[in-house]
């Protein structure tokens, strides 16, 4: 297995908002978490990619513990974040940003080859690589950022509501990067709002809500269940 | 309770009157000049922290308000002969308006950032300082004032200058006691600890800035009027240098800039140990010392010696108190009403009824994101409309623009028929809305009482401070926080602060309430009390605006649902038929599901 | 109005001591902009570094050169320790203004007490040698100030641009958390570029030494017009301070030939409050 996360648990100062998960994602595999917004995903991811700590439960990669590798040292352990909302360094270049991407040694010495791979990912970045990142469109933007996180040649990628504030169009192109990421051996675990776009793309997926998790599966199972739904919708 | 009051204040009165009198016991004269001293700083402090330390910004400029009432007095005494009494109103009311001018520049900036306000005021005063210098003002050569003639009031001119000396700092400490408890200090506090919270809470906080630098620049002109026939004779570089600024900063930090009383504290400690250290070396020494002890308090005592104090003492007699208070029980519930009681029905609980709040062809954008694109709504009285989308569909935006955060790029809004798209938010507030905020954005500084009364205060009631504090214990009784109404919001977990939140936002006695996502974060049994109350905010009469993302709680408490998506109104409709339609069904699963 | 060379030499000076000005600035800069510290004890850390050349040129006969490779990791060292205590009390942007306030009046008490308040001159053999480009004279010692000032300045500005230290730097700026999950190592960069950052105190101070004269006070006399230039010149770029620098120099000098030196001042200062007043995007 490679990430094997179990009773994890996430707080925010006194606010606990990820309740005993527990989820596996292995080599090679596209795992998905829905839920609805505020479910707690966010959280989840970020505390995979040690951006916080986990107040209880444990998180292996590839069996070494997590939870106590400090945040700058989990990158070069092989995990990589697409944040929400993307989060680039908007007052940096484009080719900047990538570079950061690849901070860590390791991923530093193979710095020609993988912005080479992103080049030929994302042919539009090659052009624009001396622009601000700041000023590139929304969809250009989540193009560095899955660059970005390519160049740390990680062997798991977390990708946290990519296809958010894009036009439909770029959505899918997102989602074909997504598969060829892994299509490259790279692991991903995906949380998306957008849920059928998350299911269809999944080996398997999990379901959030309210901090916990309350079912997982395969996708076609799982969007037979009437709770999904009502998660969503209400009713 | 009034004879207590009585007592106190014939006390003061009568060591007023003792200190008044002490230079005549016939203490060497070195005394009158070290009080004067003392009373000074006390003073200069303490009308820095009147903007400074109350309203939280730090100027670095006070010698600019401070000189420019020395020459204002030297000016008029030596060159006009104006009496010296009456030059110091002169002085105070040139320091304010030369307060007001810069304060009405630099408050209207958005985003003005404390180190910002601090680097502008110390230009300020570097720029005075060299136009005195340049002008026949001071012409370089300096304003001899020894020669003032003083009024006869006490044996000696110095005592005479004592006597001044002192009345100015029984004057300052007065005034700032009374800023302090009042809705302008209130107003001020609020600023503080969030400012953008205030003015949608109904602070006009662009006045309250502005008449607390005109006080505390006033007051700096006055003790400078006083201080140029202390002193003798003026320079620009000794009026205008660093010490001023520097000295009334360190006092107020290590006293406590938010209390009325801090910066007398401290002010007296610095100045009775710097005239500890009198001549050449020594001197040198103290400032060395004053300054690290300045450092040692900020890094330990971020707060001050008098509110660490009073916290101290708050914390030692509740320690003694030996029985705890008793443990908070929510208030229960009424009886949830089941699916059939609820006025579900749009028809009749909706379109038939005045329209509150109307919205028309609202815009909004960010830069080249639009984050509104036209979105055309009304808001029916006593109604709960439950707005929702997707994240960034507008949501939180058009909250944004209805309190006044942000001003609409182009559409309308009216509320109960006029239009306040134009107006500042804590107008806005004042004519009945009231939001919480989606993270809770208490004012950590002031106790959970003081968070409702202000609210209260400002709302749309328009309470006195009693009335206020009282309206906020109702308040607090009714969301549970009663027992907790002295704590600091620091203290709360956030179910509680999502409610005093709450409470804050019901003790302006809205009429048009904007919830912000009061639900997530809460788990099931605080989701069930919070739905509780919210059904009763809607019985006594209160339109509801509620966003959420608990999609069960939406469909059970609203009469109607708004569905934003991409900045527009996506649909509209009674709960259960608008979650089923296949649009919004497409929204919020995706395409294929809804075909 | 003053003769053409007049106004000439005078821009030539200001640029000359505007180079200065953005030396000064430079760490000043880096710390504000890129740590969200500001160091008001920069000034005191110059002049601190500007006494010790002072006394090892005088009492060892050093020369300032050799005096610098002492200063640079003696401060180095100093802002590393200052930035220690910075992070273990949490000092953020606004307390670090006043706790430096603070260090500032040690520093500046402490300099009473070694060398008292009486003004001191660095005299070196080529403190008053100039060069004479047509009809302008050029001091060379404020000269090579500025090439310093010009060399840092652009060294500084490459460091940030195209190593993966500086650009780190610059992303951790932005966005420390995303960084951090990139792998930069946050709290070590802080230490290395508030260690900097002081090691350019030292450097400014060697060339303070050299070119005006010394008094504890003075300390505070460069406060207002090396703010003007840091924010002016935008925060945590180096160039800019520079650059900012130097046009405030060329300004004062030449409004001082203008008008008369006292007025000198109002440039900077007038500047600056436009500028904050008119709160362009990249303030």
């Amino acid at each position: 297995m490679l990430l094997e996360a179990r009773q994890l648990r996430v707080a925010y100062g006194d606010a606990t908002a990820v309740w005993d998960a527990s989820l596996e994602v292995d080599e090679g595999e596209i795992v998905s978490v829905i839920g609805p917004n505020g479910a707690g995903k966010t959280t989840l991811i970020n505390a995979i990619a040690g951006l916080l700590r986990c107040s209880g439960g444990e998180l292996r990669l590839d069996g070494h513990d997590l939870t106590r590798v400090p945040a700058h040292r989990v990158c070069a352990q092989g995990i990589a974040l697409v944040p929400e909302g993307r989060r680039l360094f908007t007052r940096m270049s484009v080719e900047e940003n990538l570079e950061i991407g690849c901070y860590v040694p390791a991923a530093r010495a193979a710095r020609s080859a993988t912005l080479e791979r992103v080049y030929s990912l994302f042919p539009v970045l090659r052009e624009r690589r001396d622009a601000m990142a700041g000023l590139l469109s929304g969809g250009q933007q989540q193009m560095v950022a899955i660059g970005r996180a390519l160049m740390a040649c990680p062997r798991l990628m977390l990708f946290d509501e990519p296809s958010l504030g894009l036009a439909p169009a770029i959505v899918d192109d997102v989602f074909d990067v997504v598969r060829r990421v892994r299509e490259e051996g790279v692991s991903v675990l995906l949380v998306e709002q957008n849920v059928l776009k998350a299911m269809e793309i999944a080996d398997r997926a999990y379901v959030l809500e309210q901090g916990r998790i309350v079912s997982s599966g395969v996708p076609q199972d799982l969007l037979q269940q009437s709770h999904i739904r009502e998660a969503y919708l209400g009713v | 309770m009034t004879a207590h009051r009585a007592i106190s204040g014939a006390g003061i009165g009568l060591a007023v009157c003792l200190l008044a009198l002490l230079p005549l016991a016939g203490l060497p004269a070195f005394y009158d000049s070290f009080l004067y001293i003392v009373f000074y700083w006390i003073s200069l402090a303490t009308s820095w922290a009147i903007l400074s330390g109350f309203g939280g910004y730090f100027s670095f400029g006070h010698a600019a308000f401070f000189g420019a009432g020395m020459y204002t007095t030297a000016t008029l005494s030596v060159k006009f002969g104006v009496p010296f009494l009456v030059t110091l109103p002169a002085a105070a009311a040139v320091a304010a308006s030369l307060a007001v001018g810069v304060g009405a520049i630099v408050f209207r900036l958005k985003r003005l950032r404390g180190e910002l306000f601090a680097l502008l005021t110390l230009a300020v005063s570097f720029i005075l300082a060299t136009i005195i210098l340049n002008t026949p003002i001071d012409g370089g050569a300096g304003i001899l004032t020894s020669s003032v003639p003083l009024p006869h009031i006490m044996p000696s001119p110095s005592q005479t200058i004592y006597l001044l000396g002192m009345l100015m700092c029984v004057g300052t400490l007065a005034l700032a006691y009374i800023v302090a408890h009042s809705r302008l200090g209130l107003g001020l506090y609020a600023i503080h600890d969030d400012e953008d919270v205030a003015e949608v809470k109904g602070v006009p906080t662009f006045r309250y800035k502005l008449a607390a630098f005109a006080i505390s620049a006033a007051i700096a002109g006055a003790v400078g009027g006083v201080h140029a026939t202390y002193v003798g004779f003026l320079t620009v570089s000794e009026t205008f240098g660093i010490t001023v600024p520097l000295y009334v900063v360190l006092m107020s930090v290590l006293g406590g800039a938010r209390h009325w009383l801090g910066p007398a504290v401290g002010a007296a400690l610095i100045a009775a140990s710097l005239y500890t250290f009198t001549s050449g070396d020594q001197a040198m020494i103290g400032r060395g010392l004053v300054a690290l002890v300045l450092i040692v308090a900020i890094l330990i005592l971020p707060d001050g010696i008098v509110p660490s104090f009073l916290r101290w003492r708050a914390r030692w007699t509740a320690q003694r108190a030996t029985a705890p208070l008793p443990p908070v029980e929510a208030p229960q519930p009424a009886a949830t009403p089941s699916g059939g009681d609820r006025p579900a029905n749009a028809q009749d609980s909706g379109i038939d009824r005045p329209v509150a709040l109307a919205i028309r062809d609202a815009r909004k954008s960010f830069g080249g994101l639009q984050a509104l694109r036209g979105v055309t709504l009304d808001i029916h009285e006593g109604e709960i409309l439950g707005l929702v989308g997707p994240n960034g569909s507008g949501k939180t935006t058009l909250i944004n623009v209805i309190t006044g955060h942000f001003p609409l790029s182009s559409g309308e809004i009216r509320l109960g028929g006029a239009p306040i798209q134009a107006l500042p938010a804590h107008e806005i507030a004042r004519r009945g809305v009231a939001r919480t905020y989606q993270i809770p954005r208490p004012f950590m500084h002031l106790s959970v009482l003081d968070n409702v009364a202000m609210a209260a205060a400002f709302g749309s009631a328009d309470h006195g401070r009693a009335a206020s504090i009282e309206e906020a214990r109702r308040w607090l009784d009714f969301t549970g926080l009663r027992a907790k109404e002295s704590a600091l919001p620091a203290e709360l977990n956030l179910h509680e602060r999502k409610f005093l939140e709450l409470a804050r936002a019901l003790s302006a006695e809205p009429q048009l309430l904007l919830l912000d996502e009061v639900l997530s974060g809460l788990n099931p049994t605080e989701i069930d009390h919070a739905i509780a109350l919210i059904r009763q905010i809607r019985d006594r009469g209160t339109t509801i605006v509620f966003v959420e993302h608990l999609m069960r709680a939406v469909v059970e408490l609203s009469d109607r649902i708004a569905v934003l998506n991409e900045g527009t109104l996506f649909a509209l409709g009674e709960p259960g038929s608008v979650m089923r339609d296949p649009r919004v069904v497409s929204v919020y699963l995706g395409k294929a599901h809804a075909a | 109005m003053p003769s053409f060379t007049l106004l000439g030499q005078s821009l030539v000076s200001g640029v000359l001591v505007g180079g200065l000005y953005g030396l000064v600035a430079l760490g000043l800069s880096l710390s504000w902009g890129l740590l969200r510290l500001v160091n008001l004890a920069h000034f005191a850390f110059a002049f601190l570094g500007a006494y010790l050349v002072y006394q090892m040129g005088t009492s060892w006969h050093l020369s300032p050169w050799w005096a610098v490779l002492l200063i640079v990791p003696l401060f180095f060292a100093l802002g590393v320790v200052q930035h220690a205590i910075f992070l273990y009390f949490r000092v953020v942007e606004l307390t670090s203004l006043l706790v430096t306030f603070g260090i500032s009046v040690i520093i500046e008490s402490a300099l009473q007490w070694i060398w008292t308040a009486d003004f001191r001159r660095f005299e070196t053999p080529y403190a008053s040698v100039s060069l004479k480009i047509g009809a302008m004279y050029v001091p060379v010692v404020e000269l090579i100030g500025c090439i310093a000032a010009a060399g840092l300045a652009w060294a500084t500005w490459a460091w940030l641009r195209w190593t993966y230290v500086g650009k780190a730097l610059r992303a951790t700026a932005e966005d420390p958390e995303i960084a951090v999950a990139f792998g930069v190592n946050q709290r070590f960069l802080s230490f290395l570029l508030s260690g900097v950052c002081a090691a350019y105190a030292g450097i400014a101070g060697a060339f303070i030494a050299l070119i005006s004269t010394l008094a504890p006070s003075q300390i505070w006399a460069w406060l207002g017009v090396v703010f003007a230039v840091v924010i002016i010149g935008r925060l945590g770029n180096p160039l800019g301070a520079l650059i900012a620098g130097m046009l405030i120099g060329a300004a004062e000098s030449v409004a001082m030939a203008t008008f008369s030196p006292a007025w000198a001042p109002v440039v900077s200062f007038s500047a600056l409050i436009v500028l904050l007043l008119w709160q362009p995007d990249w303030l």
